[in-house]
């Protein structure tokens, strides 16, 4: 229960999008923390412990649309959508805008310091079905209705954010962005939480379905971000070993192509460290199939080897020499 | 499960201010106010002490038990003009108020409404502003902005822009966001630029000053323009003087649940620009709810919009 006694909510959706931060060199935590400053007077969390982790504060943007619906219902919702950044070791930056609903709301719209007080929550008018709304999120627009697009808030904020003068905007490497759209719904009570459904689109956008306990609960949010950004990573680096056609050009070549995940992305993998702990058993569900963590595994040695052969030539040529 | 590590920096913690239970605001003071003389100030407190009295009389009969906390203020203008001295002004107001029964708890100055504590202010508010959304409005396109300006509706189209497009009616009016059938639509400048100097507007600092009234605005999760207890002698400069100056020792708390200004009805329409500002300020939530769990623990009832916990006696005359 919160302090403007409101219902319970019973939904919360959102998306995460990922990039590489454009600009050459990682920033270190004091560029991070100013890059991530988005208003004066609120400062920003940092954490150094394991990797540094820099959030922004929030930012509101007000709505008043449609919720997306699967049956093509039409509930209008009004309120804010709340967004915040992400940099992790100063080097991929995250966009998360997301908003949590009741099962009903007023019927009318209500004065706007209504919803101010109430951030990053839009009101049905009347009663919402929330597991078509879920449902409806996480497939896209349909029927070409304008309905709630968090993420294109969060396309803006990274927009904005990269417009940034502490930036050279000269990324050290190709990369593609990442979207990941969630839709939390309340589970029964006392059962623990769940992940119903992950699923991976070829154009960049992974889609998650939970169920948890609360789905006011910040964590949702964590486990989300966490989930967005080593599949970033993971897509990354498939995509960089790709690109080397690793196996099919001289070895100096592929070694060049792959040297960037060296410097920027190997040491940014680590899963679950900032995940709540109630919310961590669902990831694991994702560590056994499909194997996030096995697959980077296997990735990374395939890199350490191909760079640990290339040293041997080197090292027998440079004997000769001399 | 406890967690053994922690890291302050990624733990934000908002400070909490003492509350009172109303702040009741007993005037501001402009520079023609001043020219009038002292007569001027004595009409108005002679007005405003009836008022004062029912303000306390209301508030005793709201709470569930226990005496009414309420502090007064009175804020004096030294942002838009600079006139007299804190030397020479402040004994005349508190000798003023006192001849007509009252007592003035705070003084505050405007400029410090823009800065205070070397912080500035009506930035940090101004980028806490959240337009209101026209219907329609998915998140997939910026908020409409005029800047430096709020209003409380949608805008009739720009001029330039109806002409680009041949066959578009001429002229739409403005509406106001949730007007009932007739709009009352008001545009509010915020502030303006001259040169390198940004002028926040009397509207916009008197937001600011709500509030801050209000115990609502915090900078890194410390409270800002907080009271400095002053005995003795006033300065020769307003510089010289904090943003808000607690005259009295046992006075209530100079943040309150609720405010209530008594002023002259010429304040109308920056009042009423205060209430459409007011309405759209995400103020910090943690502050929102330290200020709503403490009421509830009085049991004294706290309007949920911060723009609603704002109230005014406008009285007729200047």
């Amino acid at each position: 229960m919160d302090a403007t006694g409101d219902g319970v909510r019973v939904l919360s959706c959102g998306e995460v999008r990922t990039c590489l931060l454009q600009t050459s060199a990682s920033l270190p935590a004091a560029s991070a923390a100013q890059l991530l400053q988005l208003r004066p007077d609120s400062g920003v969390s940092l954490s150094a412990r394991p990797n540094l982790h820099v959030v922004s504060p929030e930012l509101l943007t007000g709505v008043d649309c449609l919720f997306p619906a699967k049956s093509g219902a039409k509930v209008r919702g009004v309120g804010t959508v709340r967004a915040r950044a992400v940099l992790t070791e100063g080097r991929v930056l995250q966009a998360t805008a997301c908003f949590r609903a009741p099962a009903r709301g007023p019927e009318h719209r209500q004065p706007w310091g209504h919803y101010l007080v109430r951030p990053g929550i839009v009101e049905p008018a009347g009663r919402l079905e929330e597991g078509d709304a879920a449902a409806g999120f996480l497939d896209g627009r349909a029927g070409g209705v304008q309905t709630l697009d968090p993420g294109a808030v969060a396309e803006r904020l990274i927009g904005d954010l990269h417009a940034h003068a502490l930036l050279d905007r000269r990324a050290p490497f190709k990369s593609r962005r990442t979207r990941l759209r969630w839709s939390a719904l309340r589970g029964d009570p006392g059962a623990a939480p769940v992940i119903e459904r992950f699923t991976l689109a070829d154009d960049g956008l992974r889609t998650v379905l939970l169920r948890v306990p609360d789905p006011d609960d910040e964590g949702v949010l964590g486990l989300c971000e966490d989930l967005a950004l080593h599949d970033w990573l993971l897509t990354t680096l498939v995509h960089m070993v790709e690109r080397s056609r690793l196996g099919s050009v001289p070895g100096p070549e592929a070694v060049a192509a792959l040297r960037p995940a060296v410097d920027h992305l190997l040491h940014l993998w680590m899963p679950m460290v900032r995940v709540a702990a109630p919310l961590v058993p669902l990831w694991e569900v994702l560590e056994r199939t499909p194997g996030f963590s096995a697959q980077w595994r296997i990735l990374v040695q395939r890199i350490r080897d191909q760079l640990a052969l290339q040293a041997i030539p080197l090292l027998r040529d440079d004997l000769t020499r001399h | 499960m406890e967690t053994v590590f922690h890291e302050t920096t990624a733990e934000p913690r908002v400070a909490a201010v003492p509350l009172a239970h109303v702040s009741l605001e007993l005037g501001h003071l402009y520079m023609d106010d001043f020219a009038a003389g002292p007569e001027r100030l004595r009409a108005h407190f002679g007005r405003v002490r009836p008022w004062a009295d029912a303000v306390t009389a209301m508030t005793a009969a709201q709470l569930p038990r226990g005496r009414p906390r309420i502090s007064t203020c009175f804020l004096v203008d030294d942002y838009f003009t600079r006139y007299s001295s804190p030397a020479e002004l402040v004994p005349m107001v508190l000798a003023e108020a006192e001849a007509a029964g009252l007592r003035i708890d705070y003084l505050a100055r405007e400029s410090g409404c823009a800065r205070a504590d070397g912080v500035e202010l009506a930035a940090s508010v101004l980028a806490r502003l959240v337009e209101a959304p026209p219907p329609g409005s998915n998140g997939s396109r910026p908020p409409v902005r005029e800047v430096g300006w709020m209003c409380n509706g949608e805008r009739t189209p720009a001029v330039d822009a109806l002409e680009a497009m041949s066959g578009v009616p001429a002229w739409s009016p403005p509406s106001e966001v949730g007007a009932r059938r007739h709009s009352v639509f008001t545009d509010v400048e915020l502030w303006d630029d001259r040169g390198q100097r940004r002028t926040w507007s009397c509207a916009f600092l008197a937001a600011v000053w709500q509030l801050a009234r209000l115990g609502l605005l915090r900078h890194r999760g410390d409270p800002v323009m907080s009271p400095v207890r002053w005995a003795g002698g006033f300065p020769g400069d307003w510089d010289a003087l904090p943003a808000v100056v607690q005259l009295r020792e046992e006075a209530a708390p100079f943040a309150a649940y609720q405010t209530c200004s008594v002023l002259p009805n010429r304040f109308l329409d920056v009042e009423h620009a205060v209430r459409i500002v007011l309405g759209r300020v995400q103020v910090e939530p943690r502050a929102l709810e330290q200020v709503s769990e403490r009421a509830a623990q009085e049991g004294f009832p706290l309007p949920a919009e911060v723009a609603d916990r704002a109230a005014y006696v406008l009285y007729s005359g200047s």
